[in-house]
Parts: structure tokens; sequence; C-alpha cells
């Protein structure tokens, strides 16, 4: 059984090294070149930004790192991380495992799977700002239809909304989150699901190995490079989740909700205090870009998943 | 300063009642257009405007201005939060896309202390520039003195006179069962509230459970009160300030622009806005500007604060299986200071960008938009709106409305409607005192604790310094 | 699919197909609420109780004709396909070459596209809006198509380059004997192995985009305006024009749902290359 997983978990194979040095180089050079412009340029000019006091989109003084200084010290920022963290931690990890699940499910022998990926995909496939949109409808208090037909005729929920709860507003968004995302990670799984090769489960079945050992000697070691990347992936783009937020409670009721995304926005759209946003674009970066290089180092050599 | 402003501001409104001066012939006006317009001929101007009902009906007039000057009009609508993102980046970035950019009443503080509006007064000064026929006198006062002008300089005429009123269930209050038991509770008749103590009352007596009684039938659901603002931000703070506060004598600043925040008014309208928020919808703390007349139109409260122009749309037929069955008022005052009352009020205006390449054209637009002809035709087709001259008020559209109570709570709201005092830190203030509102509202912090927070917070966003230009 | 049945131990589907369908009912029943919405009357959209029967009406549909919202999905389409035609090209030999050479400095490049995605796109629009201002990309397809490339292209090269490791490198290397040149080789073996990842990645890009609304809203305008940009003006102040909103929304879902339905088949075989090793 090991022995079959083997030769798919050895690092992967490389071509003979004959053509010159600089070739791959020069097929990265596209996407390296277009991302410097896109990408690192704004990200430059916004460094730049967050050293200058920059109130109303106007750069004036040099201020070193006054932003960096008001940020660290102001609770608002640091709520706003707790808030993020409590969303990511809990949505991303019941995404991945309902995801995974519903992959397994979908690849037992259900009938209809053309029909059913399309139609399950669907939450995935919306905007984000028609999904926020989407739950106001759901779950605006007295208006909303599940607030009102389900959470205040059972007198589930009577003395106050979802939205409107400090207590709730978090959970109601993260619930939103895995709503629409966990459509996507089980799609992407059940792909990885359906490329498996079916040699090594051929060898276990002859070993006489149970499904659930099967599951965790072949599948999970087989699919870790696809459930590492998505995985990753899905963490960064949900840390930054902004327009179903922004939609749905904009950060209140007071700061419950506030993520670093939102409060970005309010300093920017709001304060115009650029100098201060920018500054916290660079410390998310460099907070996920810490996080990223250690996972990605981790997951490389002790699951080969890169 | 307000007060200051609000006395001087009637007495102007007063002397244009009285003395009507000459209008020329609408044809005149006209040609002042096509010739004033003569060396801009051919050039486009961009111009970017909230969407509401009262600019979708003015986007059928404008073009009008094409066929009189030659000057073509790209005219912009987009959602409130939009225009003001993107009209802020415009101007801050000195790109200078739009030539001219509504602004609300609030947004000014920011925008002038940025230095990117380009005042008006080198051109009102210049006849061949400035009609002698606009007649800036009817506008109504209060809102067009305390909105367009700063520092002894012109920015702009005035577009859009949004305004709050009280907005109540007619059906209920006349509802014969009801007011007997009102009488009976408090003493004296069920009617759209003159105070709020009035509407304290009303909103209690109609605060029921699902299976109580309501106007002789039993309810399906909960009902309640009244219904408020009290998202963070948009404008729940604004509502708490001048509807509340302002109401029971107190201010939010003091004619220096320091704070004001801790004194026994603002603790007593606190406590006031608490009390409210218990009879209403559990949803409050979630409901925008949007949201309340929507659950007005739902019909699921007896009264509420509410923006006019909002229920222009609702109270529709088609809209609102309620329309038709709605009563509206002044905002109520605080009892015994009658005299002395506040309304809550956004009065906006249309702006040229400091980048703009088209100052002149485009300054001709603005003046053209609050002429006479133009604001008949738009109060006419629109079927009403929301006057920004007092001439419109005798419109047929307007005196013989089907909602005249509506006009008449617009009017009495306008008649005492001021800009908020032109603040810097205008955005950072209401996102901190929303915040203090809804704790306030929640019953999470008290009246005594919000009013000292909130005046720490005013204190330490100023700097101890003035809060104001 | 024929080869994948083998593996399910024979149990009868008919048990997980029915879980699978009442999951589904359960979390689409919001989309249809909201489906049902296109054509519901405005006093029957939010009526206490809730109004299960409605005489259906077309008004909403009307309305968003009326206000060209049309011309909002053609450039949504139109913008959508160029940016991840754009994608794929220029990050197809990338992922392909990170996953096949080595290179010095390999892992930092690789983090290094993953590193701009990372930084919270709220934050970096305004820095964009005021560099496109110089240059003079703001309201342009060109513009909108670059502001793309930061979040897509490092999630195409990033989810590709996992597929293009598993590629046999036995073909490849039976190729090169042959005397194929690198180009040949990538055009006639890489490529039509790759293609079911290239499809299924580009699908999601293409999602992506389609989806977005920060960037679209600040750096687009009047000349480019896409559908998720159009659908804020339907909150106006007198409430939000909530069929409209129903209509655009569901209107949105049609070609993504199209380009799924018909591509399921690369979709799903394309992650990790099934049916090369299967």
């Amino acid at each position: 059984m090991a022995s079959a997983g083997d030769t798919i978990l050895d690092a992967p194979a490389r071509a003979a090294p004959r053509e010159p040095a600089w070739y791959p180089y020069l097929l990265i050079a596209p996407a390296m070149l277009m991302l410097v412009v896109v990408s690192l340029v704004p990200f430059l000019y916004a460094i730049w930004l967050s050293f200058h006091e920059a109130k109303f989109g106007r750069v004036k003084d040099f201020v070193g790192f006054d932003n960096y200084l008001t940020l660290l010290t102001d609770g608002r920022f640091w709520n706003s991380i707790g808030v993020a963290a409590t969303f990511v931690f809990i949505a991303v990890p019941i995404e991945f495992m309902l995801g995974l699940a519903g992959a397994l499910v979908l690849n037992q022998n259900v009938r209809g799977r053309s029909l059913l990926i399309p139609l399950l995909f669907m939450p995935a496939m919306m905007a984000p700002i028609v999904v926020g949109l989407l739950w106001k409808i759901m779950l605006a208090g007295s208006w909303g239809f599940f607030s009102y037909n389900v959470l205040e005729r059972f007198h589930i929920l009577t003395d106050t909304s979802v939205f409107a709860s400090p207590d709730l507003a978090l959970y109601a968004l993260i619930f939103v989150d895995i709503w629409q995302w966990t459509p996507f990670m089980m799609l992407a799984f059940f792909a990885g699901l359906q490329a498996l090769p079916l040699g090594p489960y051929r060898a276990a079945a002859v070993d006489g190995a149970n499904p659930f050992q099967m599951f965790l000697h072949i599948t999970l070691p087989l699919m870790t490079p696809l459930l590492a990347v998505i995985g990753l992936l899905r963490f960064i783009d949900a840390f930054k989740v902004f327009d179903t937020i922004y939609i749905l409670t904009n950060g209140g009721p007071g700061t419950s909700t506030e993520t670093p995304s939102i409060l970005a926005n309010k300093m920017t759209f709001e304060f115009w205090n650029i100098g201060e946003a920018s500054a916290l674009a660079v410390l998310v970066w460099i907070a996920f870009f810490a996080f990223c290089s250690v996972f990605y180092q981790v997951a490389k050599k002790r699951l080969n998943a890169f | 300063m307000t007060r200051k402003i609000w006395c001087f501001a009637a007495a102007l409104a007063a002397t244009t009642v009285l003395a009507p001066p000459l209008r020329p012939a609408l044809a005149d006006e006209a040609a002042f257009y096509a010739k004033a317009a003569a060396p801009y001929k051919g050039t486009t101007i961009r111009v970017l405007d909230e969407i509401t009902p009262l600019q979708e009906t003015l986007s059928k007039i404008v073009p009008d201005f094409e066929k009189e000057t030659g000057i073509k009009v790209e005219w912009e609508l987009l959602n409130h939060f939009e225009v003001i993102n993107k009209g802020q980046a415009d101007m801050l970035s000195g790109r200078g896309h739009y030539d001219a950019i509504m602004l609300h009443g609030s947004q000014l503080g920011p925008m002038l202390s940025a230095g990117v509006i380009l005042p008006l007064d080198g051109f009102v000064a210049d006849p061949k520039l400035m009609d002698p026929g606009l007649n800036a006198a009817d506008f109504i006062a209060a809102p067009y003195k305390t909105t367009a002008f700063y520092d002894g300089k012109q920015y702009g005429f005035i577009n859009w006179n949004y305004n709050h009123v009280y907005w109540a269930r007619a059906d209920l209050l006349n509802d014969p069962t009801e007011k007997a038991a009102f009488k009976a509770k408090y003493g004296y008749d069920l009617a759209p509230a003159k105070t709020i103590e009035q509407m304290r009352d009303i909103a209690q007596f109609f605060t029921r459970k699902k299976g109580e009684m309501l106007a002789g039938k039993p309810l399906e659901s909960d009902f309640y009160g009244i219904v408020l603002e009290g998202i963070k931000g948009g404008s729940t703070f604004s509502n708490l300030w001048v509807n509340f506060i302002e109401n029971y004598g107190g201010d939010v600043l003091d004619k220096d622009g320091k704070p004001t925040f801790d004194t026994p008014q603002v603790v007593a309208a606190l406590k006031m806005w608490r009390e409210l928020w218990t009879y209403a919808p559990p949803g409050i703390a979630e409901y925008s500007l949007v949201d309340v007349p929507t659950v007005m139109g739902n019909g699921i409260a007896a009264q509420s604060l509410a923006w006019s122009d909002f229920v222009l749309g609702i109270d529709k037929p088609g809209v609102s299986p309620y329309a038709g069955k709605f009563v509206y008022g002044p905002v109520p005052a605080k009892a015994g200071n009658e005299a002395h009352r506040h309304a809550d009020a956004e009065p906006s205006v249309t702006v040229i960008n400091a980048a703009s390449k088209q100052p002149q054209a485009t300054f001709l637009f603005l003046q053209w938009l609050a002429d006479k002809r133009q604001q008949d035709k738009l109060i006419e087709m629109g079927q009403g709106g929301v006057p920004i001259r007092e001439s419109s008020w005798a419109l047929p559209a307007i005196k013989d409305s089907t909602n005249p109570t509506l006009f008449a709570a617009m009017k009495s709201s306008l008649d005492v409607a001021v800009a908020r005092p032109k603040m810097e830190k205008y955005p950072e203030m209401f996102d901190a005192m929303s915040g203090i509102a809804q704790q306030v509202g929640l019953g999470k912090m008290t009246p005594e604790e919000g009013a000292k927070e909130g005046q720490a917070t005013l204190l330490k966003l100023c700097g101890g310094k003035s809060c104001t230009l | 699919m024929a080869e994948i049945t083998e593996r399910s131990r024979g149990r009868s589907g008919l048990f997980w197909t029915a879980a699978v369908v009442v999951y589904a009912l359960i979390v689409l029943f919001p989309i249809f609420w909201m489906a049902t919405m296109m054509v519901k009357p405005n006093d029957a959209m939010f009526a206490r109780p809730t109004q299960w029967l409605f005489t259906p009406t077309l008004d909403h549909f009307a309305y968003v004709i009326e206000q060209g919202f049309h011309w909002s999905l053609l450039t949504s389409f139109v913008l959508c396909t160029v940016s991840t035609a754009l994608v794929v090209l220029i990050g197809t030999p990338a992922a392909y070459a990170f996953a096949r050479f080595e290179m010095k400095g390999k892992d930092d490049l690789f983090l290094f596209i993953l590193g701009s995605r990372m930084a919270p796109p709220v934050c970096l629009v305004i820095p964009f809006y005021l560099i496109y201002a110089k240059v003079g990309l703001l309201d342009s397809f060109l513009g909108l198509t670059l502001a793309y490339m930061t979040f897509n292209l490092s999630f195409y090269v990033w989810v590709l380059r996992s597929f293009c490791r598993d590629l046999p490198v036995e073909l490849e290397e039976a190729a090169a004997l042959e005397g194929w040149s690198r180009v040949q080789i990538f055009r006639r073996v890489v490529f039509p192995l790759l293609r079911n990842g290239i499809v299924a990645t580009a699908v999601l890009c293409f999602i992506f985009a389609w989806n977005e609304f920060l960037f679209a809203f600040m750096l687009g305008g009047s000349s480019v305006t896409t559908l998720p940009v159009s659908i804020p003006k339907l909150i106006t102040s007198q409430g939000v024009r909530w069929g409209e909103m129903a209509v655009v929304g569901m209107t949105a879902l049609v070609p993504v749902l199209a380009v799924v339905f018909v591509l399921q088949r690369h979709i799903v075989r394309g992650l990790t290359l099934g049916a090369v090793k299967g």
C-alpha cells in the first residue's frame, strides 16, 4: 500500500537539465513582469504613502513610523485583527471539513452529478455583493424571510436580530461565508478525488484495508498538495473578505464585525487617511507573508505539498 | 453660531415672502443662457449626482440645457455611498474627471479643508455669467445660507433639500377603539405627535405582542411603536444630534466648536433615545436610512422619523400595501421648548471641482439647474418633490397634492433646516458617535456613560481645539 | 467516468444521491427565494405574513433593461474573457516552469507571486487610483484588465502549478529523445494533457473576475461598468429595488452557470489529471 503511494509522493521528477539555465526564467518572465507592474508598483507606492501624512489623499510630510505607531497603539486595529482571526479560524476549517466531506459523498455513486454539480456550485458563482444582499433578504431583522418565518415565529430570537446583535452578528457573517465558499472547496476537492489513480486502491483492497484506512493512508496523502493550495488561498481570501460584511453590517454593531478590510475601507473612503490605511495594508501583508512563508516551507518539507 | 444664522435666515425668508422681486419673462432666461454660453458651445461637462427619484426626474430635464446652450452634459448618477467615494476620490486626487459633484452638507467640511472646491464669487460677480433673473432670494433661506456659503465665499447654489419628517400610520391613529384606549391611558387625544413626549407615549402604546389586538384585529406578529435609523454610520448620529439633542436644548458643539456632549440636556436626550429604542423592532441596530422606510412600508411599526424624499418612494400605490394610510407631521419638538424646534436636514449642493477645466460652463449649468424654470418643471414632472425654492410650495403638484400632510411637514422642516457646522473631521466624529448612539440605544451603555464617553471621544478627535473649520 | 465507478464499492448510489439532493435543496433555498423575487410585485416583496403566491410581474425586468443593464452584462463578459485569456496566456508557462525546472531562488519567486494576493484590496485601491489617474488608465478596459491580474494571475499560477507537477515527465522525455523542440513538446504533449487543468483554473479565474466589485467600481466608470458595479445603483434612497436586484443577480449567474455546465467534464477531470493516470 505504502509503496504504491510512494511513486506519487516522491518529489516530482524533473526533466533532464538540457535547456539553457535562462529557459525557465524566460517562461516566468511575462508573469513576473506583469506582477511587478500591477502588484509591486502599487504596493511600493502604498509603502511610500504609509510613511507620509496623507490626509485626504494629499501627500504631505514624511512622518516616519508615525502611522504604524498610531495603528499599533489603536485598540480598534487590534480589535479588527481579533475579529478577522475569529472569522478565519472558524469559517475556513468548517468550509474545509464540509468541503472535503461533501466531496467524498459526491465521489460515491451519486446520480445526476452533471446536473447537481453546477447547481451545488451556485453560491460560489455569485458576486459577494449579491450574496450579502441575499442574506439580508433572509436574515434582516423583522422583514427577513428567515428572521420572520423561523426565528420570530418559533421564538428563537425575538429581542434582537442577528445582524443587530453584537454577540451574534459575527457568527452570522461566518455562516454566510461558509454557505458561500463550502461549495467551492467541495468542487475543488471532488475534482481532486476524481483524478486520483486507482492503482493504490486496488493494492489496498487486496491487502484488505477498510475504507477508513484507505482514506487515511491513500486519499489524504495523495490529496495533500491540492488541500494545501486551496486551503491556503481560501485562508488568505477569508481574511480579506469585504463585500459581504460591507453590505450586511459594515463592521457594526459597534466594532463587533469590523475586520481590517472594513476598517481600512473606513480609513480610506470615510476618513481619507490614506497614510494610515496604507500602513495597515503593509502590516497585514507582512503578517501574511511571514505566515505563508512558514506554511510553505513546512508544507513543502513535511507534506511534500508544493 | 447656528442660532444666529437661523435668525438671519428667518429674517431673509420673511423678506422673500413679503416682497417677491420682479422676474423677467421666461424667454429672457433662455436668451440669457444662449448668449452667456456662446463662448463654451460644443464643450462637454461631466456632473456626478446621487440616484434618488428626484434626480431620475431631473435627468429628463437636463437635455434641455444642451438645447439651450450647446454645452453637452454627461450626467452620471450613482448610489449615495458611491457618490461620496468616487466624487471625493476624483476631487482629492486632482483628476478632474467630473466638473461638478454633488456634496452632502456634511461633506463640505472635509472638502473645504482639503481646498478642492472652487469658490463661485468670481463668476457671481461677472455679469456675463451671472443670470440677473436667478432670484437667489427665492431659495428656501435657512438651508441655502448655511450650506452654500463658508467664510464669506460662495461654493454653490442649493440643489437638494433633504430633510426629516415625522411619519405615522393614520389608520391606527384614527381607529376609534385605539383612540378611546389611548385617551383612557394617557389622558389626551391620540393624534400625530407634536412633541417628543407624545411620540414616546404613542410608541409605548402601540408596542404589542403577537396575538394582542391592534385596531380590532389580532396581530399575527409583534408590532412596534416606532422605527428609527440605528445602524453604525449612515445618518443615525445626525438624527440623534438634531431631532433629539438640539430639540432638548443641548448641542454637540458650542458656538466655538468645542464639544458639549456631557451636558444634562444631552443626557436627557440620550435617555429618551434609549427609551424609544425599546419600542422599536429588534433589528433597529442594523437599520440604515434605506431600511427604515422599508419597515414602515411593511406595516410593522406605528411611527418613524425618516427622510422625506425616501417617503416619496414608499408611500405610492404598488410599493407598499399601506400606501395612502400614512400621515406626516413636523419633527416633534421637546415639550416646553417648541419655540426652538429643530429638524434634521442634509441640504446638499453641487460644487465645482477645483480641478475642473470647464468652470465657466459648469457654473452656467449649476445656475441653470437652480433656476425657477427647471425647478418648477422638476416638481411638476415628479408630481411633487423636495423644493429648494419658496415659490415651489405654490405649484399645483404640491398645493393640490393627494398627500398634503407630507408637504406641510416638509415645509415645516425646511423652515428650520440648517446644514451641520463645517467640520474637518466629521466622518471620524460620525463614525465614533454613531457607535455610542448604538450602544446607548441598545442599553449596553447608560445615557450618562454615553455622554461621558462621547465627550471624551470628541475632545480626543478634535485635539482639544475647535471641531469646526 | 466509467473507470471511477468501479471504485465505489458496489454500494447503491441512491442513498448518497438522496443525501446530496436534500443538501442541495436546503443550501439553494435562498437562491430560489431570490429567483421568485424577480417576478414579485413590490407590495408582496416582504409582506408579513410571507406571501407564497402572487401575481407575477415583469416590471423589474423592464426597469433593468430601461437602465441599460444589458450593456453592463456585455462589458463584464468582454472584460472577464479578455482578462482571463491574458492570465492563461502568461500564467501557463510560468506555472509549468515552476513545476518543472530548478531555478535559483525559486521558492522566493513563487512566494512573491502569492504575495501579490496578500494585501487587502481595499488598501490598494487608492494607490491604484492615484497611479491610474496620473497615467490615464481610469475608466478604461486596459486599466481594469491589468488590475484583475493582481488577484487572478497569482491564483492561476499557484493552482495550475499543482496540476503541472503531476504531468508524467516520461512523455516529455520521450518526445525530447525524438528530437522535438521545447515549444513542440509544450504544444503537442504538455498542453493537451494540461488542458483540463487549464480550463478548470481559468473558469475559477473567470468567476473571480466576474464577481469582483471594488476595483471595478473605483477604477471603472461610466464607460466601463461591470455587472456587480451596476448593482449598488439599485440601492436607492427609496429603498433597495429588490426585484431589480434579483433580476441582475440571477442574470449574472446564468453565464457562469452555463460555462460550468458546459465545461464541467473538464473542470471535474481537470484538477489533477486523473484521466491521464487512471
